[in-house]
């Protein structure tokens, strides 16, 4: 497995010498690219190396750091060798290459791209609605939509749940904590 | 087709070809299918192992999940007595609630079908509800994978043979981008609260610092504590025997946070600036502290921020107590408990030093001068060995010795120490000589692990190099002719188990004897109080029962006056009870004063 990885990430290097690879434990290597490079990255895998499977695109919301990071994870049978590709994108106005071309099987991941997370696609002509319906407020997987407001304002809270209590202030009745206004802002 | 075709008249009977087959469609009689094993299906509970931290419910982004309160689970330290409860009708089954549960308690089931009439059967309580779940469990984190940060951030600190060499501090403490990272571990489920003696405002001072505001932390912190830097280096932290995440990690580092957030502030001025308390006016009413230890301190503080008049009366010619006198300077520096004692003269409280109540100025004084009275004089005496030759010169209580070198006086211990017991003070007494150069065995009755002394302090010790014999009972110091400590005999002992299921006895193996030269020999199990300032008819009306002050629940003694705290009263003889007691005491007297 060592010799494949090091053979693999020789090959990458040689025609991407920006892209930064972390190896894993096991059957797993990361390559960190520019997004330009998706595309050619990919076709190079599954044309030129044998990862000829796309498994996943995932997808992670980095807020702070204002970025979309898309992960295109590809597996070669013959090498056994799982490829995590990975590349970010301003999480303003996010726009990334289209890959439909080189697996059909990523048009239906871009499409929940473009509707959890609401990355959008070059050229990518796709039905608008994929399992949401009519959805108006800001992509529900971002992580700044708020997804318990979400959820009380939609579904309403059934009876017999009166009885809850909160656990701060079971312990400050019962240890007779005196907790200053000012404080329980940073209270859970 | 003629009116009798063979074959069509057999065909039919083909099929028998399947006969004793097994069948490829349901089988007969029907049987369930099992979940495949990784199925998220219902959740379990195992209601012995969950603390009820509620993390699970403040996680669950569909608001599932209610904390109630379930009959025969009895909130304790470090249990909340609430557990979770299920909206299955609200459940999507991300298991969130699962990976961010600090005890691993939590976990889904592969049971999925569960069919019923009543919809109200669909909020129902894991591991109460179904009992059998813990059969059928598919996904937990059991195997430790987590979401919840089970690792501490290591406290950088000189390294042990380094440390010896001086009284320099050896714990060095967080930077910034460390406390960040360790206090961001804390899942807020103020467990600690309960645990801590003074219910300090735990979850929230570390939330305020994950948050990048060290000045809130700070003024948190100091709602309820006037001598954080002190607890926050030396405190016993029994918070942290109580989080949450430590029933399956380290635990939070709070004291060390604590320690981050009162350094952030470097002078007294700065303390002042930041907590900016508000002080009441002048009410006229007088309150008069007997001892500048940290129940008196405490007291004194909070009742100057409430306009009282306050007057310490302090035997030394520093004010701490125990915390200044006891505590070697490398685990608590000068410097900061000057600090925070300068903060608390700041605020008003007025500190009469060398001046010892009974000998300089009479109780009597105090008592008719005052509105009430304060006694906070701790435990001064130490217990001696009670063995052949303890007068012996090179023979003292290690308490004294403690006391000795933190007012600078200068004190002959020779090359060889031995330390007798295995507290704190036992220990303290045993790395302070190893920095005057001395080689120091500390003689303990029973097993290391039974020593009532912090562990970090043990492994500190240890690091230094400080030798330990567990299981010896000394019986005799044999000086020379001069009169000097010339070595020390002890017995060795072998642990018996109590038949009464208390903690197993030491007893002497005869004929042990084992004899070790030294220079000095310092005796460190433990100290009683010294009441003999109380003269007169305040020696009756005052109680003392069993060498601590009677008091209730407001610290007042059997004089309605006279109110008492520190190791003079409670039994858990650390800092931060006493730190409680001052304050109650405080709250009682304003009450009973001013009616507030």
């Amino acid at each position: 497995m060592k010799e494949i990885k090091s053979k693999l990430v020789e090959a990458i290097k040689a025609t991407y010498p920006e892209a930064t690879e972390k190896d894993y434990e096991g059957n797993r290597l990361d390559f960190y690219v520019n997004k330009q490079c998706v595309p050619s990255v990919l076709t190079y895998l599954k044309s030129g190396l044998g990862y000829i499977h796309l498994s996943h695109i995932a997808f992670v919301d980095w807020l702070e750091e204002g970025e979309f990071e898309l992960i295109y994870i590809v597996w070669s049978p013959s090498e056994k060798l799982k490829v995590f590709i990975r590349a970010r994108v301003e999480r303003e106005n996010p726009l990334m290459p289209n890959i439909e071309n080189i697996w059909r099987q990523a048009n239906t991941y871009q499409r929940e791209a473009r509707e959890m997370y609401g990355i959008q696609f070059e050229s990518f002509d796709a039905p608008q609605d994929l399992m949401l319906e009519d959805w108006e407020d800001i992509p529900p997987m971002r992580r700044d939509f708020d997804t318990e407001a979400y959820a009380n304002k939609t579904y309403f809270h059934r009876s017999g749940r009166e009885d809850a209590l909160d656990v701060r202030e079971a312990i400050i009745e019962r240890s007779r904590e005196e907790i200053p206004d000012f404080a329980k802002k940073y209270s859970r | 087709m003629s009116f009798f075709d063979l074959k069509d008249t057999l065909r039919p009977f083909t099929a028998l070809k399947q006969f004793g087959k097994k069948p490829h469609t349901i089988n007969y009689p029907e049987k369930t299918v099992e979940a495949s094993d990784r199925y998220r299906g219902l959740h379990y509970n195992d209601l012995d192992d969950c603390i009820g931290c509620g993390n699970c419910s403040t996680i669950c982004q569909n608001a599932a999940i209610d904390m109630i309160k379930i009959d025969g689970i009895e909130g304790k330290n470090g249990d909340s007595g609430l557990r979770p409860r299920v909206d299955n009708g609200r459940c999507c089954w991300c298991a969130l609630c699962v990976e961010v549960c600090p005890t691993g308690s939590l976990s889904l089931t592969k049971d999925y079908n569960y069919v019923t009439d009543d919809a109200d059967a669909f909020l129902w309580t894991p591991g109460v509800d179904n009992p059998d779940g813990k059969d059928r469990i598919s996904f937990s984190t059991a195997d430790g994978v987590s979401l919840n940060d089970f690792k501490r951030i290591p406290m950088p600190e000189l390294e042990g043979m380094e440390r010896v060499k001086s009284f320099a501090e050896a714990v060095i403490g967080y930077n910034e981008e460390q406390a960040r990272a360790e206090a961001s571990r804390c899942i807020s489920c103020a467990l600690c609260t309960e645990a801590c003696p003074d219910h300090m405002h735990i979850p929230e001072y570390i939330n305020a610092i994950a948050r990048g505001n060290d000045a809130d932390a700070l003024r948190i912190i100091y709602d309820n504590n006037p001598l954080p830097e002190m607890c926050g280096k030396v405190c016993t932290r029994r918070c942290e025997d109580v989080c949450a995440i430590a029933v399956r990690g380290e635990p939070v580092a709070i004291r060390w946070l604590k320690r981050y957030a009162t350094e952030t502030a470097l002078t007294s001025e700065i303390t002042r600036e930041i907590v900016n308390p508000e002080i009441k006016e002048p009410n006229g009413k007088k309150v008069g502290i007997v001892g500048a230890g940290p129940s008196g301190l405490t007291a004194a503080y909070y009742l100057a921020l409430r306009g009282f008049d306050v007057t310490i009366y302090e035997a030394n010619a520093k004010a701490g107590g125990m915390t200044m006198y006891g505590i070697p300077k490398y685990r608590l520096p000068l410097e900061s408990l000057d600090k925070q004692i300068e903060y608390i003269e700041k605020i008003g409280v007025n500190i009469k030093y060398n001046t010892k109540v009974g000998k300089d100025i009479s109780f009597e004084k105090i008592y008719k001068e005052n509105d009430a009275v304060f006694i906070g004089v701790g435990f001064p005496k130490a217990w001696t060995l009670g063995i052949d030759g303890e007068e012996s010169k090179g023979s003292m209580q290690a308490v004294n010795y403690l006391h000795m070198i933190n007012a600078d006086e200068n004190v002959e211990i020779g090359d060889k120490v031995a330390v007798i017991g295995g507290g704190n003070v036992a220990i303290d007494a045993a790395r302070v000589s190893a920095r005057f150069g001395a080689e120091v065995t500390i003689l303990y009755r029973r097993r290391i692990e039974d020593m009532p002394a912090d562990w970090e302090e043990i492994e500190g010790a240890e690091d230094e190099g400080i030798n330990m014999v567990p299981q010896a009972i000394p019986i005799k110091i044999h000086s020379d002719n001069k009169g000097n400590v010339k070595s020390i005999e002890y017995l060795l002992a072998e642990m018996v188990p109590d038949e009464r299921g208390g903690r197993p006895k030491p007893v002497a193996i005869e004929g042990s004897n084992t004899i070790m030269e030294v220079t000095a020999v310092m005796g460190a199990i433990g100290q009683q109080g010294d009441y003999s300032f109380l003269e007169g008819e305040y020696e009756e009306k005052i109680k003392v029962d069993r060498g601590r002050f009677a008091v209730n629940d407001d610290q007042q003694t059997s004089d309605p006056k006279v109110f008492a705290g520190g190791d003079a009263v409670n039994r858990t003889a650390d800092a931060i009870s006493a730190i409680a007691d001052g304050l109650r005491a405080c709250k009682a007297i304003d009450k009973m004063l001013v009616g507030n």
